[in-house]
């Protein structure tokens, strides 16, 4: 592309000028210093902080719980978003605009209100302990929080996807004699799959990073209820700022470690496709 | 019969979209299907597919029954507009999409696909992306791949709509090349009257949901039945002609009559005269045809291969007025005219240059909805019943014009008609507001207006048009009245058979086959499609009960005779609740 190309926004030097500008002050600048204060640990200190038994049992709580709430939503986010843009049924768009109420809730508020119906004398827990089903206080707790708050992701990713899928391409599946289920799985599903890992790795990323309303719901047990954000602001209180940096840099390294994966797997599945054209 | 559709019906939030279709399409034929967007001819297509339910009526592929069969097990190829392809497939993957569902082995699906990549002329492109091929191309793999699983039969909705002109023309000769090499039944939907005649052995032309005409492309060029058909398959110019016995009248010219009808009343008649057919001479001893009437060219457009005039008609004192059908304002009088470079190099035309006409050829169409003639006591009155929906949108609708009669004396049993010396020509209409309308319509009658239209105030189209003769020698009048409107209309068609209630029993087998007959007339003699319903009663409260229960309904009635009139059709017109068109045919 030329620099010189005429366009909406002032010139291209400008824009790319205020790109960079903003990612360094917002986003680059406070990692380097995360990574800085980590870096003034002695090494063998750093270790210990970050191998602790209480550590790697909050990064399995952490990004296992993670990936159990995208891929939850993977399922349950692809329903919703069908049911949304293929059926016309009274009260969809209030069910649409309700798909955006986790990003506007206060985190805290997701937490305490789970925690009330989830509790064991909740309104569903109540139900639940009998059965030897314990959600609050649990990893089971974790997910449900986690997956409710990382939901409208998901669901949004699918949804612009989903209307870009014509009838027609199924009506054609049809004719030439695929079932519904065929068609499902050779058509929507392979056109759709980019915006569902799209969705997928918004998911997890936002649940990776959620800490107030876990908190609430986890009871915060050391090794096994304890997520790592939560041992980080625990660090922090107990004003060791160099061990939470620590955790910090392991978090980030783990989080950046998985979306690049997932990138890698994204680009590798388009670059297979141009290849069998050629 | 590879494809037989028999009534086929499909309601749209209750207008049917597709109305009463039946049609028998041969095998190996090519059939077109064309119509202006929203004529239900694509719903059509979906419905042979099995994309589109169908609320009545019943689809047979090859002599097998499909109305309930699903989609992947009728065995048609559909090709979509957009082409349709799966983007995340390749060439290859997309042609053997069929066999793959088939289970078919894998050297047997490449022998297929080289096969069928060679019939559309894309050798070599397997392994592309739909992406990175032309639209033209991409349409190509889109009948490939409908063509592979072998279906009995093809359908093309608009296949070409979305190519330029260069690439349609060569897309168009491959797809008939295709289909005559396989013999395949091909159903092709298209709104363009030229790729209609490029490619069909036979054309059906919808309008309003309902199929019009169906022919040969020459046959319904040169004598289409309505004027729907006349104007859309090409130019034509509309005139109001009379029929006489000795032929038809137009302006100064009088036409021999194609065909003798002995017997057949003076009349008004609609006729059509294509662009080609009309003949422009610096004066009247110059033309090689017969003589219509003066004119002054007011537009001369050079098309390459032919010229097109438009001609404005100039009556003058030297003959008798000749009369466009159409009443588009100024528009109205201008004749479309198109010249060989032969007759151009004869005569060169500039606009303003005065011109004698002349014309080769008409065709009058066999429609009894002429023209309209809105009649009522004053002309305040009568513009009032211009003005009326349902009269407005037929006028619309059969590009025809509304004339005002101003009879002071109407409904008044002791007086003549104000100008007794002009008959009443065409559809008469009158307004059927108050207690007063049977007396009216009789007086109308009694006075020589022979189709009578009354109009409740304010009547929007109607959904259902009931159909009723009192009298068999008005039935053949009523069905192509019936007929005609109903082209004009999107309503569906029932006809009420009437028998006395006494010996009901008795005459029920007898009923049930005046109705079968009605029927197979409608559709023979009219091209009317039409359900059939069976009462037993006195005709006119029969009607009015049929009438009343449901909203939106009208009426067409056809009498032989006025006596006992008023007390007959008070019921029917009096308070005026639904419009009803009266076709009076008294015994010859």
């Amino acid at each position: 592309m030329s620099f010189r190309q005429a366009s909406v926004l002032p010139g291209f030097g400008l824009t790319f000028g205020f790109t960079t500008f903003f990612l360094s002050t917002i986003v680059l600048l406070p990692l380097a210093a995360l990574v800085l204060a980590a870096g003034s640990m002695h090494w063998s200190d750093f270790w210990h902080v970050v191998t602790s038994p209480r550590a790697l049992g909050s990064y399995r709580l952490s990004f296992g719980a993670s990936l159990l709430a995208a891929s939850i939503n993977l399922v349950f986010g692809f329903i919703i978003a069908w049911t949304l843009t293929r059926y016309e049924f009274p009260g969809r768009k209030l069910i649409d605009a309700l798909i955006d109420m986790p990003f506007a809730l206060p985190t805290a508020v997701s937490g305490i209100a789970l925690t009330t119906v989830f509790a064991s004398n909740g309104w569903i827990g109540r139900y639940l302990e009998p059965l030897g089903v314990h959600v609050a206080y649990t990893w089971l707790g974790v997910t449900l929080a986690l997956t409710l708050i990382s939901m409208p992701f998901t669901v949004r990713a699918v949804q612009p996807a989903l209307l870009e899928v014509q009838r027609d391409l199924e009506d054609a599946a049809e004719t030439l004699g695929a079932a519904r289920p065929y068609v499902f799985r050779r058509i929507i599903l392979p056109t759709v799959l980019p915006a569902l890992l799209t969705g997928f790795t918004l998911s997890f990323a936002r649940a990776v990073g959620e800490y107030g309303s876990v908190i609430f719901i986890a009871g915060n047990l050391p090794m096994k209820t304890e997520i790592t954000p939560l041992l980080i602001v625990i660090h922090l209180e107990e004003f060791d700022y160099r061990g939470a940096a620590a955790l910090g840099v392991v978090m980030l390294t783990l989080s950046f470690a998985v979306l690049l994966t997932i990138n890698l797997l994204q680009g590798w599945g388009r670059r297979r496709h141009v290849r069998a054209a050629h | 019969m590879s494809i037989t559709l028999d009534q086929i019906t499909k309601h749209y939030g209750g207008a049917p979209v597709v109305n009463d279709v039946s049609l028998d399409i041969g095998d190996g034929e090519f059939f077109v299907l064309l119509g202006p967007s929203g004529s239900g001819k694509s719903t059509l297509l979906r419905a042979i597919a099995g994309l589109s339910r169908i609320d009545h009526g019943r689809i047979a592929l090859h002599g097998r029954d499909v109305t309930h069969v699903a989609a992947r097990k009728r065995g048609v190829g559909l090709v979509f507009q957009n082409y349709a392809l799966f983007r995340h497939m390749t060439v290859a993957e997309n042609i053997e999409f069929a066999l793959r569902v088939r289970r078919m082995r894998a050297r047997a699906r490449r022998e297929r696909r080289a096969e069928l990549l060679r019939l559309v002329a894309l050798e070599g492109l397997d392994d592309r992306l739909p992406a990175q091929l032309s639209g033209g191309q991409q349409q190509r793999v889109a009948v490939a791949r409908a063509l592979a699983h072998k279906p009995e039969v093809l359908l093309l909705d608009e296949p070409f709509g979305a190519l330029d002109a260069k690439i349609r023309e060569e897309l168009r000769r491959t797809i008939r090349e295709v289909q005559r090499e396989l013999g395949i039944s091909t159903v092709l939907v298209t709104h363009d009257q030229e790729e209609a005649f490029a490619l069909a052995d036979r054309i059906g032309i919808m309008n309003y949901g309902r199929l019009l005409e169906v022919g040969v492309p020459h046959d319904l060029y040169s004598r289409p039945a309505t004027r729907f058909v006349a104007t859309f398959l090409g130019a034509a110019n509309l005139f109001l002609a009379r029929r006489t016995a000795e032929g038809v009248q137009l302006g100064a010219a009088v036409m021999p009559p194609a065909t003798a009808t002995p017997g057949e009343r003076e009349q008004e008649v609609v006729a059509v005269a294509r662009p080609e057919e009309v003949e422009v001479a610096a004066s009247r001893e110059e033309l090689g045809s017969r003589y219509l009437g003066r004119g002054v060219v007011d537009e001369v457009m050079f098309t390459g291969a032919l010229e097109r005039l438009r001609v404005r008609l100039a009556n003058g004192a030297d003959g008798p007025l000749l009369v466009m059908a159409g009443a588009e304002g100024e528009e109205n009088g201008a004749l479309q005219v198109t010249r060989t470079p032969a007759s151009q190099r004869d005569l060169e035309l500039r606009p303003g240059q005065r011109v004698a006409i002349g014309v080769r050829r008409v065709h009058v169409l066999p429609t009894p909805l002429s023209s309209f003639t809105a009649c009522a006591m004053s002309a305040s009155l009568a513009e009032e019943l211009v003005r009326q929906p349902l009269l407005a949108e037929l006028v619309a609708r059969t590009l025809t014009r509304v004339a005002v009669r101003v009879e002071p004396q109407l409904g008044d049993p002791a007086a003549a008609p104000a100008a007794p010396a002009v008959g009443f020509s065409g559809t008469t209409v009158m307004s059927g507001s108050d207690g007063e309308s049977a007396q009216r319509a009789e007086w109308l009658l009694r006075r020589g207006a022979k189709d009578l239209l009354v109009l409740p105030p304010d009547t929007a189209a109607p959904q259902r048009v009931l159909i009723h003769w009192m009298g068999e020698a008005a039935r053949s009048a009523t069905l192509a009245m019936s007929a005609s409107v109903l082209r004009h209309l999107p309503a569906e068609a029932v006809y009420v058979g009437i028998f006395p209630r006494e010996s009901a029993d008795a005459r029920q087998a007898q009923g049930l086959r005046a109705l079968l007959d009605a029927r197979s007339e409608a559709q023979a003699a009219h091209g009317l499609e039409m359900r059939t319903e069976l009462r037993f009663g006195e005709p006119a409260s029969e009607l009015s009960a049929r009438l009343a229960e449901a909203p939106a309904q009208m009426l067409i009635v056809g009498v032989t005779e006025l006596s006992r009139f008023g007390e007959r059709f008070r019921a029917l017109l009096d308070g005026g609740r639904w419009p009803v068109l009266i076709v009076q045919r008294g015994p010859a």
